[in-house]
């Protein structure tokens, strides 16, 4: 272990983790306020209607309703990207997806509430809906959007080089449709809000606004409310308690969080939502079905020549973050080999479901998947070794990709290595027993992008820290941890360069009222980022103690070294480690531990010049001169790192991308299909692991997530409905049939990173699909083209390969043929083709309560 | 309907509370004694996040009738504890990564308290199954497989000291 | 989503439980591990829910007099998985009570609750909002079926690990009512009908169950297709009891679950394997006669075919296990 460091690089345990062991912290669920009510959302039970009329009274007069909001009372659109003002928090006209939000109901208590929403009446004209993205993207009319012509929310078409003469000259050429299907973050923690206001003292009117919200990013919400409530941002107050996991599915406004304020406002007490399960499933955000149409040329000795995208993104009923995601698609095909020309063709279209929108990984994923096992198909054509075909294509940094992508630490070829080492890949690599296999896959992610959804010369983080007298440090940073130990690493890079312990740090975060600005925790970014700002923060404190205590000790403040909870002069003997100085300094320091007491104590015993000074010396020396120490550091993407001049060019570039190479272990079953991955070998380039026990763990986390969508999550769709909108259906994978996951920390010490750092909690999971696809192709000789990979699709793909009876076991596999559900069943009624509803069916018993004679 | 009067034994003391009898034991804990440490994260009775022992098992209180407690000794996560430190499988969970998010945590808590008192010295195969009631998002789970041998060597080395 | 408004009966007798089923409608709640998440979905909706977790003298396993065994319906999976008696004398049962879900859930989930187990549909475990938006069906509301439409009856499928299990045992269930006491092979209990699909009526409860002493000793396979590991039920299962003398097949019996709106005991069977030496072709032939008696339909994850490959598959395996092990 280095011993440059005495915090960074050593494992730490997470500053919050006994609040999450004994049960003692607070997620938004947990909390409560005197008065509190209870709001329960309407979902529509239609794919894409109109709101002809909602009445409210039946519902208003329940015992124990307090009022009902609709979309008339917060009628602002808004959405997470300045391009996609397109949501509403509650329907005003149109509802476009099974589950969207219509009305709330804000009750005294749960049960009263869902009662209540029995009893709001509701007047629908149905619309033909559109489920396929192929077939909304030939729409004619009735599209989601008005100002959306053909569903299509957006596409890019970029030419970087010239693919197609490439294409034409090379040597090998492989081309094949891939399709992933869609896959939610499922995070154990169901969104939850809860808003309160406090009555203006002026105007005796509602006046500042207080929201608790299960957020990543509670900056967004605040900017959000402001926007639908029309109220001052300064008037609005979000706090993010502790958060249960996101993974990009709380990193944008989710409708419950505006309805819980709007609701706050209109019942004039405080209101709190939590949706079930099935709710977070509507809610969604997830990464969408993705179809993938891929051509990539190499020459003769296994270099990529060209490739060529063609992506389609099955978006959902609004915009979200679509824009970045599908832009993410095509960016990200470089920046992890050396492509010299790239086309791609990607159309993100909206159809009337969930929204989808940022998933860990976010918008690489599935192109990753394609590619890499593309690639392993390539190598094949070639004879050449998969580990080595990779290699052939590394970059050569520092260097700035075709598309625009500067890369500067690149650990890739370290990451391929150890892999391949570890996993003994030379020796086993096709000579594992028949039905057994080893396939190898690399990703990439960005730390943090280059530029932010809205575009501003704002820097993306800041950060506070002050010292006070009791010789605490508090470092206040907006950054948003949501388990990923982003206080742990704020805490530990601020007591690395005070040279303090870190039972010294307090963390304060995520809170508008307390903290500077931090966009959010998305894309990767917080570690570098916020990581940064720490350092520059702390740095700015250190440099007002340093001025004191090197006044003191009567020499120049660059030759003081801060360690351990001292501050000792370069080159003297009784440096840290030196448990005498150490002690006989603590005591001369602290009186009681009264700091106070100390300084004056320190004032009539110090005479002459010290070698060393305790923290707390040092701190009161400066205080005495500066007052209480307070230091600001703030972080911007330097301009080289913002990318290229092209339409889109916006998204992808990132001040530094980390890097991941894996191979996975598996067997098929070759009766049943059923693939069992016994181990991955996992190498990340996290450019340094601050702290080793987190990055490890988001290491595992990332591969298993990534393993939970090749093997077994998928949602599951019949014309619009949700076939699984639970977790005992989406089948997030349990402990038994998870696989051991080795993780392999490689280091490339980035030059702008904070000491060196970079990514760690999403660019592995890319690798894993792909990985496993192609170690199910070395087990059993199949190349499977849709994810995930579940038994009946395998067991499909080994009987067409050995010609045998076809058993029609998989559901369209193309999206343009017709999805068998249509044919025997399923909610068939949307089309107006189904059976009659029965008489008791609610929708008729409104239809006839309307007015109808049905 | 009409509240009843109950009186529930949770991690040792005695509550009495007026609850529906259609009200679940996830929801008084949380909502009638304050005891946030269990959670809610299905309503399928599939993640496990609710787990508590009912007289030493572990049951998910999500899928329990508060009323249908009574007379039981119930414990929670926040009785896990002991004499306001951190017992070694939470201190474990901590130092070795085992929680990320936090949020399954308490129901994981229950379930390795319990199989370390069924099984003191379970194999890597005993903890997965065992675990295996709960779902997890952040970890993969491998974490917490440290973690557990690690807090079955600290109890090993404290009765080691303590003998 | 909280629980529908109903008031709770908690009898300590069998005989004060017999007196409330007549004098009330209600629903019986044991584990539940299946009725409470039903009821969250508002798939029942009872003015009455009757506990019997307190009901004296219905959990335990015990020998009597004659060799055969009893096990309280309101004894824990996890009490069957682990009994010794059962693991020695009748493993198919312990096999396959060790598969149920995940371990929590069987330390709530009881016997009698498995045997109970309402069938499952996709297009039926799910919240009242998501039938409402999708149309109701023939099980719940409605008078229409998703999974065949046209149809009028209601397919949806057994999902219990046990049942087969116990079929091939030949277990017969006590079931108490308003007026006594009666008995009835396990075989009986099931309708075939994916609605009304167990024979209790509204005033009844299943007590206990029996194991004859003519089925002790038999080898014991029980294979289970699901997704994942824990947690999930079954796509498909299937349970084998098998006996054997002088490396011949002496006597089987092949029950099926998942597939149909029953547990079904495959018919045939026994005269097609017995006096028979067991190998390869032998057991694929049982699967294809297997595979023709399950009927899956879309009523849960994984296609109908592939469910119906996989009987054929597990029956193989499991035939093979069984005479092997």
């Amino acid at each position: 272990m280095s011993n440059e460091f005495s915090i960074i690089g050593k494992p730490t345990a997470m500053v919050d983790a006994a609040e999450k062991t004994t049960g003692a912290g607070k997620y938004a669920d947990d909390l409560s306020l005197p008065g509190m009510l209870v709001g329960k959302i309407l979902h529509s039970p239609y794919p894409h209607a109109c709101i002809k009329r909602i009445d409210t009274s039946r519902a208003e007069q329940l015992d124990g309703v307090v009022t009902v909001v609709t979309g008339q009372d917060a009628p602002n659109p808004y959405g997470i990207l300045p391009v996609g003002h397109d949501e509403h928090a509650l329907a005003t006209d149109k509802v476009r997806y099974v589950g969207d939000n219509v009305a709330c109901v804000v009750a005294v208590n749960e049960a009263t509430a869902e009662r209540a929403l029995e009893l709001v009446d509701v007047e629908y004209e149905v619309l033909p809906a559109y489920f396929d993205p192929e077939d909304s993207m030939k729409a004619e009319s009735n599209f989601l959007h008005d100002n959306k012509p053909h569903n299509i929310e957006k596409d890019y078409h970029h030419v970087f080089g010239d693919p197609e003469k490439a294409l034409a000259e090379a040597a090998y050429v492989a081309e094949a449709r891939y399709i992933a299907n869609e896959v939610t973050h499922a995070a154990m923690e169901p969104h939850s809000t809860l808003a309160s206001f406090e009555i203006d003292p002026h105007t005796g009117k509602p006046g500042r606004l207080t929201v608790w919200s299960s957020t990543q990013v509670p900056y967004y919400l605040q900017h959000k409310l402001s926007l639908v409530l029309e109220m001052p941002m300064a008037q609005i107050r979000v706090i993010k308690p502790l958060v249960g996991g996101g993974f990009g599915g709380k990193s944008e406004v989710i409708p419950l969080e505006i309805t819980a304020a709007v609701a706050a406002r209109k019942a004039r007490a405080p209101v709190k939502i939590t949706y079930t399960r099935e709710e977070v499933f509507w809610a969604h955000r997830g990464r969408p079905r993705t179809i993938i149409d891929l051509k990539t040329g190499s020459d003769k000795d296994g270099r990529i020549t060209a490739v060529k995208a063609r992506v389609v993104q099955d978006g959902g009923a609004y915009c979200s973050y679509g824009v970045v995601t599908i832009l993410y698609s095509g960016a990200l095909l470089g920046a992890l080999y050396d492509i010299p020309n790239i086309q791609y063709d990607g159309y993100r279209v909206l159809t009337n479901k969930p929204v989808c929108g940022a998933m860990r990984g976010h918008g690489t994923v599935n192109v990753r998947f394609a590619f890499e096992s593309q690639l392993d198909e390539l190598a094949q054509k070639l004879g050449l070794d998969p580990a080595e075909m990779r290699r052939r294509n590394l970059l050569k940094p520092p260097c700035i990709t075709i598309n625009g992508l500067r890369v500067q630490s690149y650990g890739l070829p370290e990451c391929i290595e150890q892999v391949v080492t570890r996993s003994k890949w030379n020796d086993r690599k096709g000579k594992l027993p028949k039905g057994r296999g080893l396939g190898i896959a690399c990703s990439h992610y960005v730390s943090g992008a280059a530029n932010s959804i809205i575009r501003s010369d704002m820097p993306h983080s800041t950060v506070n820290i002050k010292i006070d007298r009791d010789g605490g440090v508090v470092v206040y940073t907006g950054a948003s941890d949501i388990g990923q130990g982003s206080d742990t690493m704020v805490a530990q890079i601020a007591s690395e360069t005070l040279g303090c312990s870190l039972n010294r740090v307090k963390v304060v975060a995520a809170d508008t009222d307390l903290t500077p600005i931090d966009i959010g925790s998305y894309s990767s970014r917080v570690t570098f980022m916020n990581g940064n700002a720490t350092l520059r923060a702390a740095g700015e404190v250190k440099q007002q103690i340093a001025a004191a205590a090197a006044k003191k000790m009567n020499c120049g403040s660059d030759d003081l070294i801060f360690r351990d909870d001292h501050v000792v002069r370069r080159g003297l003997a009784n440096a840290p480690g030196d448990q005498g100085a150490i002690s006989e300094a603590s005591v001369s320091g602290r009186v009681e531990g009264q700091i106070l007491r100390g300084s004056l104590q320190q004032k009539r015993k110090d005479e002459g010049p010290k070698n060393t000074l305790s923290f707390e010396e040092a701190v009161v020396a400066a205080i005495d001169f500066h007052g209480a120490l307070s230091g600001t550091g703030s972080y911007a993407p330097p301009l080289e790192a913002r990318g290229g001049k092209h339409k889109g060019a916006g998204v992808g570039p990132s001040p530094a991308y980390s890097y991941s190479a894996q191979v996975a272990e598996v067997s098929v079953d070759e009766e049943t299909g059923e693939v069992t991955v016994h181990k991955v070998w996992a190498a990340h380039d996290c450019g340094r692991a601050l702290n080793p026990t987190s990055v490890e763990g988001q290491i595992i986390g990332s591969v298993w997530m990534g393993m939970g969508q090749a093997l077994t999550e998928e949602m599951v769709w019949k014309d619009g409905m949700l076939m699984n909108p639970g977790l005992l259906e989406y089948r997030s994978p349990s402990s038994v049939e998870s696989p051991e996951v080795e993780p392999i920390i490689v280091e490339s010490i980035d030059p702008e990173g904070p000491f060196g750092a970079k990514e760690a909690s999403e660019g592995s999971l890319a690798a894993t699909i792909p990985a496993i696809s192609n170690a199910i192709y070395d087990a059993v000789g199949i190349r499977l083209h849709e994810s995930p990979f579940t038994p009946e699709r395998v067991l499909a793909a080994l009987r067409d390969k050995r010609s045998q009876k076809k058993i029609d076991m998989t559901e369209g596999i193309d999206p343009t043929a017709p999805v068998r559900f249509r044919e025997h069943g399923g909610s068939l009624w949307f089309k107006g083709k189904g059976p009659e509803r029965h008489p008791l069916d609610p929708s008729r018993r409104e239809a006839a309560e309307a007015g109808g004679d049905d | 309907m009409k509240k009843e009067l109950i009186e529930l034994k949770v991690n040792g003391r005695c509550y009495e509370t007026g609850i529906e009898p259609s009200k679940l034991l996830l929801d008084a804990l949380r909502q009638d004694l304050q005891l946030t440490g269990s959670k809610r994260g299905c309503d399928d009775s599939s993640c496990g996040a609710c787990t508590v022992l009912i007289d030493g098992t572990p049951m998910l209180s999500c899928t329990l009738l508060a009323a249908s407690c009574e007379g039981q000794e119930i414990t929670t996560v926040e009785g896990v504890s002991e004499h306001g430190s951190l017992a070694a499988i939470q201190k474990a969970y901590g130092d070795w990564g085992g929680a990320q998010c936090g949020y399954c945590t308490p129901g994981f808590m229950m379930t390795v308290k319990h199989l370390l008192r069924e099984n003191p010295e379970p194999t890597e195969d005993d903890i997965r199954r065992a675990l295996s009631s709960n779902l997890c998002r952040c970890t993969g789970y491998t974490q917490m497989y440290q973690a557990i041998k690690a807090a079955v060597e600290a109890e090993q080395k404290g009765m080691a000291a303590a003998k | 989503m909280s629980l529908p408004q109903f008031r709770l009966l908690r009898p300590t007798t069998l005989e004060e439980a017999a007196g409330l089923l007549g004098k009330h409608t209600v629903r019986v709640l044991a584990g539940g591990t299946d009725l409470i998440p039903s009821m969250r979905q508002k798939l029942f909706e009872p003015e009455y829910v009757m506990d019997i977790r307190r009901l004296a003298g219905l959990k335990g396993i015990s020998t009597l007099p004659d060799n055969s065994v009893e096990i309280g319906a309101l004894t824990p999976l996890s009490d069957i998985e682990r009994s010794p008696l059962l693991r020695q004398h009748y493993p198919v049962l312990t096999e396959a009570a060790a598969t149920v879900a995940s371990p929590v859930l069987r330390n709530m989930g009881t016997l009698g609750g498995n045997i109970c187990l309402d069938t499952r549909c996709l297009w039926y475990n799910q919240s009242l909002t998501w039938r409402k938006a999708c149309g109701f069906c023939i099980k719940k509301d409605g008078d229409l079926c998703h999974v065949a439409p046209g149809g009028t009856k209601c397919w949806a499928a057994f999902s219990g690990d046990t049942p087969p299990a116990l079929l091939c045992l030949g277990a017969e269930v006590e079931i108490v009512g308003p007026a006594g006491k009666r008995r009835v092979a396990l075989s009986e209990f099931y309708t075939g009908l994916g609605d009304n699909y167990r024979r209790l009526e509204q005033n009844e409860i299943l007590t206990r169950v029996f194991l004859p002493a003519s089925s002790a000793g038999y080898r014991g396979i029980y294979r289970k297709l699901r997704i994942r590991g824990s947690i999930d039920y079954p796509l498909a299962g299937v349970a084998v009891a098998l006996k054997r003398s002088n490396g011949q097949v002496a006597d089987v019996r092949l029950a099926l679950t998942a597939v149909n709106p029953a547990p079904v005991l495959v018919k045939g069977a026994t005269q097609f394997l017995s006096g028979k030496p067991m190998n390869e072709e032998l057991a694929q032939a049982t699967g294809e006669l297997a595979a023709k008696a399950a009927k899956p339909l879309t009523t849960s994850a994984l296609t109908p075919e592939y469910r119906r490959e996989m009987i054929r598959v597990l029956t193989k395996r499991a035939i093979l296990a069984a005479f092997e092990n």
